[in-house]
């Protein structure tokens, strides 16, 4: 698991693979997140993007 | 995008975790993507926050003003990343539990938006309606990120 040390890099990396993350989809918080999300999309949609 | 970030962990490529280090300590962060139902083309909303440091689960009512803010917003940027890299260029929706928190995100990705805007479109949802993402103008209720 990662140590409690600083360790930052620059740029885009790869993630680190490891068996101990979980998945937390479902989580309250998330499942919550998710429902709000599917609301606020189902009144508003994707962007125009002929206006960008 | 050479922004200063964390080691980021993942296991199945939706669910990834980095530890926050600073002041207040090591906090442990998970960002989670997940595909918001009925959305065609599909839509992933990030859930972003702190781990409770008991039950291990999600949430993002705490501040935790660990003076890495910069930091912590560049590596939530590589998870979206990584994500895409491992099921596509999709919409990513993101907004915070509560207005003050969307508004804290809103001013984190204003400080970094020379170097996310290279790689990323990002709208904002004002009044219902998605605009293309200024940074210091509107308050906005919403976000929507999509990798260019």
């Amino acid at each position: 698991m990662p140590a409690t040390v600083k360790h930052t890099e620059k740029g885009f990396g790869p993630a680190i693979e490891s068996s101990q993350v979980k998945s937390h989809a479902n989580d309250p918080f998330v499942i919550k997140k998710v429902e709000k999300a599917r609301e606020t999309l189902k009144k508003v949609g994707l962007p125009d993007l002929t206006k960008k | 995008m050479n922004l200063e970030r964390y080691n980021y962990f993942t296991n199945d490529y939706r669910a990834y975790e980095f530890y926050s280090e600073g002041p207040k300590g090591s906090i442990r962060k998970l960002v989670i993507f997940t595909k918001v139902p009925d959305t065609e083309p599909p839509i992933f909303n990030l859930a972003f926050g702190d781990a409770h440091p008991i039950t291990g689960k999600l949430n993002d009512a705490v501040i935790s003003n660990n003076e890495d803010r910069d930091i912590v917003l560049a590596t939530v940027a590589n998870t979206i990343a990584t994500f895409c890299d491992h099921y596509g260029n999709h919409y990513i929706y993101a907004e915070g539990s509560t207005p003050s928190r969307t508004r804290l995100y809103q001013m984190g990705i204003a400080a970094l938006w020379n170097d996310i805007s290279t790689d990323f479109d990002v709208y904002g949802l004002k009044d219902n309606e998605w605009q293309a993402f200024k940074p210091y103008s509107l308050n906005y209720e919403a976000f929507l990120v999509k990798r260019k």
